[in-house]
């Protein structure tokens, strides 16, 4: 393969090359950044709460009559409320918790084991949240019906030592020796305290702080005068008729108050709507880009072929054949995009750089850029290969043609 | 060396045929230096076009060194053109991004040759017509009359069997046209076949046989000199 | 002359209409992709109120659990503040005005029995607040500062916004009426124009895209009624039992309230800043704020910097699709070379006729500058699309279908987008087919 007469030829006539290394370069650049920041955002969005999110149902009831002031009304309704909606056909089960998963928040606290401090997250829930929330139990045991104090208003019982049911990763955290059951967490305020009797899992729900995988449920009746928060699982494919029902069947029971139904999925995709939103921008932005640059290589191409017309004939009536002339222009397209890649390589650090302090986005893998670097060697191959066509088909008889 | 019996060749354009060659009958022995003349128009480049095997042609039967070419495909064709046929143009046809090394490569880079044969062909073949010097210049840098030696040069390199010339010295001042017939001559004196196309009837002259072109046919055969005894012997040129 | 060239531009245009549809597109799709990002760029970092973001200071003070880490909000900082200590701070007569505010949920109850209450979403203000943050009325005004917390109480007054006058009035001038909210009746002082500012910058704890408020309450009311916070809230005191609203108010460091104040100079800023830590100096002595002391004053601009409201990915995709015009832009350049230096032999006649070789790179680089155009006016059109586009990927969070906009900002960037990417398409090929020598093409072909 003639690499170096290609080559020196390359130096002696720069400007088209030139044009389509630096194409090459930045497409490559861009490509490879785009890619990085996908990648992040994907990431996320990848993230699987490990609860049924297909078939779980939001359910707030915003009260507006004057009687839920009155805290025993207030447990009779959430009591109602539950059994009403475990009673409904299409349910697999429904529980009372200020626990809703993606909402990008909840409550929080800071618990103690030894001399450590742990923030995690932390409702109050009924007996039936395992069932809804479509998880296992792994160690212990759920919530009794006695473990059930009465009264409501979202807090522990004061001074007394309450159950609770904690997340996998918060009892490997807590206890990476494992035995968590049994085990009593105290709050770092020293007040409450909370004896484990069953670790759950899986559990993932992001929160403003990093502790996402972390969880406390403790036994409580969850809710006041404003709202009360149920969660309900669906039987499969029952979620979408089962919205407007347990509006209808809610507001029948009970008519001093409003109530809001929402998918999870629903909640979920509103939670994720940015990342997605840049996911489809980037991943429009690489496509869009690789194909105008492909036009542009196929425009060079054409032009620089055109322009050799001649040049072309005389190899060929010095005995090029058809398959040299492809050869040639393929090669030297190859050689182009190959210099491009290596300086695009170079400029994706570059901009990477700028990227990372920018939005704190990942560093460059160098696979990325491994993967782009053959993207673009297809992409500037599949381009020139019309042009380099038209130029094998060139007559030889074009070299006795006098200008 | 060369044989063509009633050939004929057609140009289309639109609706528009050309005859470019009727009937063209030639036969050109080995080591012949042959010129060819005729008026514009005449069909003197299709003759050579067809001869180099780089056009079609329509009837008729071509031999070249005792083979049938009238029915090989592209890149047979493109063998014989690398092989066996070494073309000079007018205006020189050199690629001008290559160096005069580069230039004088072209030919030998479709033949599956080490890189150190073709260095020393290369070489040779510059030393042969007095450009040894100047084997890193461009094109740009140099004189039409070097240019058009660079081009005999990749002739050279190649060793062709027969050398086709197309008005070789149309483009230059006539010392430099004197000193590149003088190159010619001499290769042919070595054994080459030489066919020239030319408008200048000096230069016409000094050829075995004097061909004439008028509307695609032959129309005059006239014998000047006889052949040379002295073929197959290495030509000793050294131009300046 | 300028005349002539585009008519020449035109003219060539149509010559090869593929090749033109191929440039015009590239342009287009460049001038689309870049114009769309930038505005989306824009829109979220556009200053929400170009004339108070630099007067207006939020402050912070680092009352957090002196034996935990630093609080994690991006700042370091507890976000909010207490009401015990927006209580002492509002006594301050340094700011030219002050409000705190936090948010609520509360039904109103529409004059007809027949509809349905509906909850509504209600920020607890006091009067400064409308002219701080510059809130437009449509009827009526803000109701005054001696309402805020009259010798008897607060006045039972509301503002409203349009988008409630609407539901519940019909859009009529409501100032007067009175309103049921909760379990108490209030007068309507005044009814807000529209408005949706692109930030609702006076509280970025939450979502900071979502539309304001449609109740506005003296802020007094919140201790008066128990009205509780709906937003963000932080608590690090531990009571026995459920705590009371008085305990969480003022026996505990539950962080719930913005504080902004309006400083006009450098001297009240300075003012305002030893104030602050006099304030927590002095509060040190009942035992609070025991982490190192730091008071914070941020002007609304850099708050919104600091806090990362604008999405980070924003920037960097708004530089990418600069970058992608340019890559769009070099790729024409081999179809100009081509179009341009195939008519070689016409430019040489005109050169033999006298053309001069700026007036061929003029009429040729116009010719690059009326494709640029015509493509950056397609590739305006294109970018109304890909902005609908995320205002419906975007709009669930900001709520509203237009949230990305073109304005005449963005507008004047696509066409300076498109004079540019025509430059850079163009001046090569304009400045090789000049320096074509006359004379080469016109020996017989």
């Amino acid at each position: 393969m003639p690499f170096g007469p290609i080559f020196r030829a390359m130096t002696r006539n720069r400007a088209r090359f030139l044009l389509i290394v630096a194409e090459v370069a930045l497409t490559l650049a861009i490509v490879a950044n785009c890619v990085s920041l996908i990648r992040q955002s994907r990431a996320e969005l990848a993230r699987e709460s490990g609860f049924d999110d297909e078939n779980l149902l939001s359910v707030t009831s915003r009260a507006f009559a004057e009687a839920f002031r009155e805290d025993n009304y207030l447990d009779a309704a959430i009591d109602a409320d539950a059994r009403t909606l475990n009673a409904m056909p299409g349910v697999r089960a429904a529980s009372n918790t200020y626990f809703v998963p993606w909402i990008g928040g909840g409550s929080s606290t800071e618990v103690m084991e030894g001399e450590k401090r742990f923030r995690t997250q932390f409702y109050p829930a009924d007996l039936r949240l395992l069932d809804t929330l479509g998880v296992k139990l792994v160690q212990g045991r759920s919530f009794t019906r006695e473990e059930f104090a009465p009264g409501s208003g979202g807090s522990a019982p004061a001074n007394a030592i309450s159950p609770a049911l904690i997340s996998e990763k918060l009892a490997d955290l807590m206890y990476p020796q494992g035995g968590a059951v049994g085990k009593v967490i105290r709050d770092s305020q020293g007040v409450d305290a909370y004896r484990v009797v069953g670790v759950f899992g899986p559990f993932y729900n992001p929160y403003g702080w990093p502790i996402g995988d972390y969880a406390i449920f403790y036994p409580a009746r969850s809710g006041n005068f404003r709202s009360i928060q149920y969660l309900v699982r669906a039987a499969p494919g029952q979620a979408r008729t089962l919205i407007p029902e347990i509006e209808k069947t809610l507001l029948a029971a009970n008519n001093g108050r409003n109530v809001e139904v929402k998918s999870i999925v629903e909640i979920r995709s509103f939670y994720n709507s940015r990342d997605q939103s840049v996911v489809v921008a980037l991943n429009a932005v690489m496509i869009l880009l690789v194909f105008v640059t492909a036009l542009g290589i196929v425009g060079i191409t054409s032009f620089s072929v055109a322009e050799r017309q001649r040049q072309i004939g005389t190899r060929r009536a010095l005995g090029a054949t058809q398959a040299d002339i492809l050869r040639h222009f393929l090669l030297e397209n190859w050689m182009v995009t190959t210099i491009g890649a290596v300086l695009g390589a170079g400029l994706a650090y570059a901009i990477n750089v700028g990227l990372v302090t920018m939005v704190d986005g990942a560093k460059l893998d160098g696979w990325i850029l491994v993967a782009g670097v053959g993207l673009l060697w297809a992409v500037g191959l599949g381009a020139a290969l019309g042009p380099a066509l038209k130029a094998a088909r060139i007559a030889p008889a074009i070299a006795t043609r006098n200008v | 060396m060369l044989k063509m019996e009633n050939l004929s060749k057609i140009y289309r354009t639109g609706l528009v045929e050309t005859r470019a060659l009727r009937d063209f009958t030639l036969e050109v022995e080995q080591g012949e230096f042959v010129t060819i003349t005729g008026p514009s128009g005449s069909g003197k480049t299709t003759f050579l076009n067809v001869a180099g095997l780089l056009d079609a042609f329509e009837q008729g039967r071509y031999l070249l060194d005792g083979m049938d070419v009238s029915r090989l495909s592209d890149s047979q064709m493109s063998r014989i053109r690398n092989e066996k046929i070494g073309f000079i143009f007018q205006s020189f046809n050199l690629i001008p991004d290559f160096d005069v090394f580069d230039n004088i490569d072209v030919p030998l880079r479709y033949r599956k040759m080490s890189s150190r044969e073709r260095r020393e062909r290369i070489e040779r073949a510059a030393a042969q017509v007095g450009l040894s010097a100047r084997l890193r210049h461009l094109p740009s840098q140099l004189s039409g009359g070097q240019q058009q030696r660079v081009a005999i040069a990749r002739v050279l390199a190649g060793d062709p069997r027969l050398i086709l010339a197309d008005e070789p010295t149309g483009n230059l001042d006539s010392t430099m046209a004197r000193e590149i017939m003088d190159i010619l001559e001499d290769i042919n004196n070595h054994g080459t076949t030489l066919i020239m196309v030319t408008h200048n009837p000096e230069h016409a002259a000094r050829a075995h046989r004097q061909l004439h072109i008028a509307d695609g046919r032959m129309v005059d055969l006239e014998r000047l000199s006889p052949m040379p005894l002295n073929r197959h012997a290495e030509p000793s040129v050294a131009a300046n | 002359m300028f005349a002539y060239n585009l008519r020449l531009a035109w003219k060539s245009l149509r010559r090869n209409p593929i090749l033109s549809v191929l440039i015009v597109g590239g342009i287009a799709l460049g001038v689309a992709i870049s114009t769309a990002f930038i505005t989306v760029y824009h829109v979220f970092s556009r200053d929400p109120l170009p004339n108070k973001s630099g007067v207006l200071y939020y402050v912070q003070m680092d009352n957090w659990d002196p034996a935990a880490p630093a609080h994690p909000h991006v700042s370091g900082l507890p976000p909010q503040i207490t009401y015990r200590d927006m209580r002492a701070l509002m006594r301050s007569r340094i700011p030219a005005r002050q409000t705190a505010s936090y948010q609520a949920a509360l039904y109103v109850f529409p004059g007809d029995d027949r509809a349905r209450p509906s909850q509504e979403p209600v920020r607890m203000v006091f009067s400064d607040f409308f002219p701080m943050f510059e809130v437009p009325f449509q009827y009526g005004s803000a109701w005054s500062r001696a309402a805020d917390a009259a010798d008897t109480g607060p006045e039972p007054v509301v503002v409203i916004s349009s988008v409630l006058n609407d539901r519940l009035f019909g859009g009529a001038n409501s100032v007067g009426k009175t309103l049921r909210i909760d379990r108490s009746e209030f007068r309507i002082a005044g009814v807000l124009a529209p408005w949706r500012p692109s930030i609702h910058m006076y509280d970025i704890n939450g979502n900071p895209f979502s539309d304001p408020e449609t109740v506005f309450l003296p802020f007094n009311w919140g201790e008066r009624l128990e009205i509780r916070s709906t937003g963000n809230f932080d608590n690090w005191t531990r009571f026995d039992g459920n705590p009371t609203l008085k305990d969480i108010l003022f026996n505990s460091e539950a962080d719930f309230l913005q504080m902004w104040v309006e400083l006009p100079d450098e001297a009240s800023r300075q003012a305002y800043k030893s104030f602050l830590d006099a304030y927590t100096t002095d509060q040190r002595k009942a035992g609070r704020f025991l982490r190192p002391l730091d008071n914070r004053v941020t002007s609304m601009r850099d708050l919104i910097r600091q806090w990362k409201v604008v999405p980070p990915q924003t920037k960097a995709i708004a530089s990418i699709s600069i970058l992608f015009l340019i890559v769009a832009a070099l790729n024409l350049v081999g179809l100009f070379l081509g179009k341009f230096l195939a008519r070689a032999p016409q430019v040489g006649v005109r050169r033999a006729l006298g053309a001069s070789r700026g007036s061929i790179f003029l009429q040729h680089l116009i010719e690059c500058e009326v494709v640029g155009l015509i493509g950056g006016a397609i590739g305006l059109l294109l970018s109304l699309g890909v902005l609908a586009f995320f205002n419906k990927v975007f709009g669930s969070l900001a709520r509203t279908q237009d949230f990305f906009r073109l304005d005449l900002t963005m507008v004047l960037a696509a066409v300076v987008l498109s004079l540019v990417a025509g430059a850079i398409a163009g001046i090569y090929p304009a400045w090789r087919i000049c320096s074509v020598p006359p004379a080469r093409y016109l020996r017989n072909q």
